[in-house]
């Protein structure tokens, strides 16, 4: 687990994706099939500029905020920039440099967790600007080393691109360091903005963004500027995209970013909507996913915050407007996708240093920038407007191009200005007899866009789960209300209490770590995000690849830590509408807003236990494992252990729970413990009480050897069948394999519930579900002597002996199996409890017998499970019922029991259930035999029973199996699994809900057949609302996992499989649309 | 590097004069002075065109070597107020420019509020003329016809 090598030196990893990266940003947006709006917006003054950033990221629009740098800061005259702010002067922009990073990190933090905030500054030296922007927490910004020099100053390029090369690299590395990921769009898309064959835009374009990749950039914009001719303009959009894909490497994040006109513009402003309304359906149609846009006042002055915002709406809307319409590549597409080509390979022939290889193409003539005044640019080349409207060069220097177009004579300063004005001039003509209507008002927000309210009670997996869809529905479709989320856990937010990240790394997780995932969809290409993010097992190799064992079972700190990070990435990812608020507190009491209290009527009111109280719309109970009430037994325990308990010889009641909240370390050296329960927490306190003792495992001769560190305690061990967890089988199958069952079908069980509920499961259910763990137990057996044929061949006959009969004994398919020579086992399992229960009715004369049988028993159940859980008979039989759990639950779960038949499932079924498909892995069975060899482990045998022995004034156990089995002791563990019992929860919250009669307890009744009362939370099937006690639902909570167990099946499950949704991912999905559908209400 | 060398404009009455044409060390713009170069170029004026970010020094040292019979300075990035005080500041301190005949022109703040203070204020700093933005550029030929005196210097440009 412990890394030791210090993070520099650590395997690449993917770069962890903040929040307000500008890429991730993009890209989830175009997943949406929105159009990214981005003003130009620069502001001398901080307080001016936060507002001006504020109202970006407040419109309903997706947005990035920008900072425009000001001129002189783009310079590198910070004197003159600080000079003017001391004087009051009035800036062009904002001069982030003169402010300094803490300054520009508040500006910044005006756009809030979800908005980009992207600088823009046009500087041939950004080192100053990239240092003040990563010091204040921005990894966002735009230029490039001929598009920042050229155009734009007097910098010989030779100087721009080794600034360039030195600030890109900073940049990279710094955002890096500080757990950012930098974006660097291109500005070559615009050069001088006019009169620049598109194919020289696409190819400078191109050719910056492999400059910035070369110098470590791993999300890069590509831009391109809206010209004379849209089909042209369509044609280069493509054209772009096609060489983006081709030259830049598959794991650079990339977009297309398009720039409304950027030459002379129109002076009415029914001609700048025009314009920019084309821009942005241009933007649609040339599949450009981020738009920056120009305002109405662009011809007068620097626009106003509200001519930007006017803009950014416009642009939206048209966007909108225009959406699916993407364009058919034609041939205005393949000519400046050739010309391009050519430009950027002959550029990158000329040497392997793309930087050299840019100062030698310009020394050539072999890139040539029309009408640029720059000494370093050869200014051989010419273009012009052709009168189809589409730009065309004229002369073409030394360009390595060949066209038909002629050398034409030289311009003159009227056909310059006409050319020039050409575009503003159409619009301000088009505009007058087309004009765009206002955008609707943003203003106020109407009463019903009042964000909907979202308390979590509770964040461990469950309400991450609900969390994760419901970002994920969010963003693939924009809910009628914005959302805002409270997520109310006193531990850390996503791991919750048992997945605590802090617990002891010998505690292990129960399923191997790729078949265990938060992330409702596999990831992609794209950043993780809800619908799209790694497994477990995934993220393990990635976060620590040293450790890590994907195939494996992971600590289940580790997944706590896997939890924190899905938490963390649909934070980072949210959409705008979407707010979430970590609340580190416990909701101690929950009740109603009064009736005439406003819009609040009727509100959830949470009062927390640090004071504050919480309104909201919504509730989701998630609160998972219950602290409860001890029975009387167990209280009675802690009363015997706290009286008798003296200095010299303590002795001691440890309460059930989880493990890693045991206070284990105070079990002294050599004392005499007990525990009771042989489950997963059994394993758990076994492993703190050697491994976390100091006592190793080494590989013996003979399986595992246990070196004692001399600090261990006695450890006896007892349960009911007085035998441990089989042992999960070696996984031969994919983490998305499903079994698809035979005979205890989903349709079978349904109809019979349909016909016979309320049902009795011993009689009626749990004979298919014998019948297909034979039918699977017997095929493997037969495959592996006759193959894969005859075993289906076995199948299809036992299926068709048993599908139709009522009563699908196993000995029936004892012939049929016969069949198939003396080498396969015919004899088929008459019930689960052979397996579950092997020492039932047998007894020991000592406890050395016993520890004999015991010693084999677990051996050839290892033997088993090394045979695996697809080749092993046993293993492959016993993972049916994992694999049809949820069919269990189809017929078991709101009511589906008669009274007698759910408490015996629960107590006799569910148990045994357990004991066969819920198993540790090998190693925990190999550490046990180990254990017991070495003397520290003795388990105590069959049917052991615990109790307080006043003569001794000691706890004791004895086997009633085993002869001279019984032993005192100084130590007793209740390792047992509390169940869920509401009635004795201690959880303020849920006894608080229960008196008022908010939930309810389910009692099992049918006529007649009396009742049973079971201890967990009365609720609806899907989405889940709680049961008042009145009868009533309430439909403005949601119950989830386990709280709401014995009403459902099984609700101890804390992750999701990848693959097809199971339960846990369908469930979290129903409580997602019902708390959008009820947003929208 | 420039589009110069164009044909003589057939129509140029008035003396050909040496123009030098500048913008603000913080202005990036080009087209204007490309316009500016083509249309001074095609009434029979020579033009040294400085490009854009011009920092003062370079300005004044230019136009210390060069001696043109008017230098122009034309700025649209919203400085130009700024930039020129500056620009026309540091001709005036110098002894070998202190003379020089200057005009400025264009968008020369970021709101066209307080324009005429503007105007006032360069004018003070020693230009000739200022222009609002929309001058017809025909001013600027006028300005050129009617400037005082020969051709200043030797015919260098």
């Amino acid at each position: 687990m412990t890394v030791l090598a210090p993070p520099p030196t650590r395997p690449p990893t993917p770069p962890p994706i903040a929040p307000g990266d500008l890429g991730a940003f993009v890209r989830q947006s175009a997943d949406a099939g929105e159009l990214v709006v981005q003003p130009r917006m620069g502001m001398a003054g901080p307080g001016d500029m936060a507002r001006g950033v504020a109202a970006v990221a407040a419109l309903p629009e997706r947005t990035v905020a920008t900072l425009t740098i000001d001129s002189y800061t783009r310079v590198g005259d910070h004197a003159a920039a600080t000079a003017a702010l001391r004087a009051g002067r009035p800036l062009n922009g904002f001069p982030l440099v003169s402010h300094g990073p803490r300054t520009g990190a508040k500006v910044a933090a005006a756009a809030g967790r979800g908005t980009p905030v992207q600088v823009r500054h046009g500087s041939a030296d950004p080192m100053a600007i990239f240092r003040t922007m990563t010091a204040a927490g921005l990894a966002a910004s735009e230029g490039g080393p001929v598009s920042y020099c050229l155009p734009y100053g007097r910098t010989p390029l030779a100087e721009s691109v080794a600034a360039w090369r030195d600030s890109v690299q900073f940049l990279t590395e710094e955002s890096r360091t500080h757990g950012r990921r930098a974006h660097l769009e291109s500005f070559g898309g615009c050069l001088l903005g006019q009169l620049c064959p598109p194919s020289l835009l696409v190819a400078v374009s191109v050719l910056e963004c492999l400059f910035f990749v070369a110098n470590g950039a791993t999300s890069v914009s590509l831009s391109y500027t809206q010209q004379t001719h849209p089909g042209q303009d369509a044609g280069a959009l493509t054209a772009l995209r096609r060489l983006a894909d081709e030259f830049l490497p598959p794991a650079v994040d990339r977009h297309i970013v398009l720039y409304t006109y950027m030459g002379v513009y129109p002076k009415t402003v029914q001609g700048a909507r025009l314009l920019l309304r084309r821009s942005a359906e241009l933007a649609v149609r040339g599949g450009a996913q981020r738009l920056i846009v120009k305002t109405e006042t662009e011809a007068h002055r620097i626009p106003t915050v509200h001519e930007n915002l006017t803009a950014l709406r416009i642009a939206a809307e048209a966007a909108r407007g225009a959406h699916g319409t993407r364009l058919v590549a034609g041939t205005d597409a393949e000519d400046t996708y050739a010309e391009a080509r050519t430009l950027v390979t002959t550029v990158l022939a000329l040497s392997d240093d793309l930087g050299t290889a840019l100062l030698k193409a310009f020394d050539r003539g072999l890139l040539d920038v029309p009408f640029c005044l720059h000494p370093d640019n050869r200014g051989a080349v010419r273009s012009t407007v052709a009168p189809d409207g589409r730009l065309r060069w004229t002369d073409l220097g030394a360009l390595p191009l060949l066209t038909t177009s002629r050398r034409t004579v030289p311009m003159t300063s009227r056909q310059l200005s006409g050319m020039l004005g050409r575009v503003a001039r159409a619009h301000d003509r088009l505009g007058e007899t087309h004009p765009t209507p206002d955008p609707a008002p943003p203003a106020t927000p109407p009463p019903t866009t009042a964000p909907l309210r979202v308390a979590f009670a509770g964040m461990g997996p469950r309400g991450l789960s609900v969390l994760e869809r419901l970002a994920a529905r969010c963003a693939e479709e924009r809910p009628a209300r914005p959302l805002e989320v409270f997520a109310v856990d006193p531990y850390e937010a996503g791991a919750g209490r048992i997945w605590r990240t802090d617990q002891s790394p010998w505690f292990l997780m129960n399923t191997p770590a790729q078949e265990v995932t938060m992330f409702s969809g596999p990831a992609d290409d794209g950043p993780h995000r809800p619908g799209a993010g790694p497994t477990l097992g995934e993220w393990w190799a990635q976060d620590d690849p040293a450790a890590a064992e994907p195939d494996g079972y992971a600590p289940r700190a580790v997944y706590g830590r896997y939890l924190t990070y899905v938490m963390a990435r649909i934070e980072a990812t949210l959409p705008s509408w979407v707010t979430v608020h970590r609340v580190p507190a416990r909701v101690i009491c929950a009740d109603r807003t009064r009736e005439d209290d406003g819009p609040d009527a009727g509100a959830h009111r949470l009062r927390l236990d640090t004071g504050d109280v919480l309104t909201v719309d919504r509730l989701v109970l998630a609160t998972g494992h219950p602290l409860t009430e001890l029975d009387p037994e167990q209280r009675a325990w802690q009363r015997f252990a706290r009286e008798h308990s003296t200095p010299a010889r303590p002795v001691r009641y440890v309460a059930g729970g989880s493990a890693s909240e045991m206070p284990l370390c105070h079990v002294p050296a050599g004392a005499t413990v007990g525990v009771l329960g042989m489950g997963l927490t059994f394993y758990d306190v076994l492993t703190e009480l050697t491994l976390g003792r100091g006592g190793t495992f080494t590989e013996g001769e003979d399986g595992l050897l246990y070196l004692p560190s001399g600090k261990e305690p006695r450890i006896l061990a007892g349960s009911r069948g007085g035998v441990p967890l089989l042992t999960r089988g070696a996984n031969q199958k994919g983490p998305e394999h499903r079994y698809r069952a035979r005979l205890f079908t989903p349709e079978r069980m349904a109809e019979l519930r349909a016909t016979g509920a309320p049902l009795d499961f011993e009689r009626t259910v749990l004979p298919w579900l014998l019948a297909e763990v034979n039918l699977v137990l017997l095929a493997t057996r037969i495959r592996r002597f006759h193959g894969t044929a005859a075993a289906e061949e076995f199948t299809e006959r036992a299926v068709a002996l048993l599908a139709d009969r009522s009563d699908p004994r196993p000995r029936l398919l004892e012939p049929l199996a016969a069949g198939y020579g003396y080498r396969v086992d015919p004899r088929p399992l008459t019930g689960l409890d052979a397996l579950a229960r092997p020492f039932a009715g047998r007894r020991f004369g000592s406890t050395a017998e016993y520890h004999k049988v015991l010693t084999e028993w677990l051996r050839a159940d290892l033997a088993e499970a090394r045979r695996g859980n697809a080749d092993g008979p046993l293993k492959a039989a016993a993972d049916v019922l994992r694999d049809v759990r949820q069919t269990i639950r189809s017929v078991v779960d709101f009511g589906g029991l008669t009274p007698d038949s759910h408490r015996w499932f629960l107590a006799e079924f569910g148990p045994v259930a357990a004991m066969v498909s819920t198993g540790p892995p090998q190693l925990r069975s190999r550490q046990f035999l180990a254990l017991l060899a070495a003397g520290v482990l003795e388990p105590v045998g069959p049917g052991a029973r615990f109790e307080a022995d006043p003569v001794e004034g000691r706890f004791a156990v004895e086997s009633a199996q085993v002869e001279n089995s019984w032993t005192a002791l100084d130590v007793l563990v209740d390792a047992r699994v509390p169940g869920t019992d509401l009635a004795a929860d201690r959880d303020p919250l849920i006894r608080g809900l229960m008196v008022d009669g908010e939930i309810r307890t389910f009692t099992n009744a049918a006529e007649g057949a009396g009742e049973f009362a079971t201890g967990g939370l009365d609720c609806t099937d899907a989405p889940f609302h709680p049961v008042r006690a009145d009868g009533s639902v309430d439909l403005t909570t949601h119950v989830l996992g386990i709280p709401s167990e014995h009403t459902r099946w099984f609700t101890q499950v804390g992750s999701g499989r990848p693959g097809p949704w199971g339960s846990f991912t369908r469930d979290a999905d129903a409580i997602a649309e019902a708390l959008l559908a009820g947003g929208a209400a | 590097m420039t589009p110069s060398a164009r044909p003589q404009s057939l129509r140029s009455p008035q003396p050909s004069r040496r123009v030098l044409l500048t913008t603000g060390s913080s202005d990036a713009h080009t087209w204007n002075l490309v316009h500016l170069q083509l249309l001074l170029e095609e009434h029979g004026h020579s033009v040294l065109n400085l490009g854009p970010c011009v920092p003062e020094q370079l300005l004044v040292d230019t136009v210390g070597m060069t001696d043109p019979d008017l230098v122009v300075f034309s700025s649209v990035n919203g400085h130009g107020h700024q930039d020129g005080l500056r620009a026309a500041r540091a001709l005036r301190a110098d002894e070998r420019t202190r003379s020089v005949p200057m005009v400025i022109g264009g968008l020369l703040g970021i709101s066209p509020e307080g324009a005429s203070t503007r105007a006032a204020e360069l004018l003070d700093a020693g230009y000739d003329e200022v222009y609002a933005d929309g001058t017809p550029p025909t001013a600027l030929l006028r300005r050129l016809a009617g400037l005082d005196g020969a051709c200043r210097g030797r015919a260098a440009a």
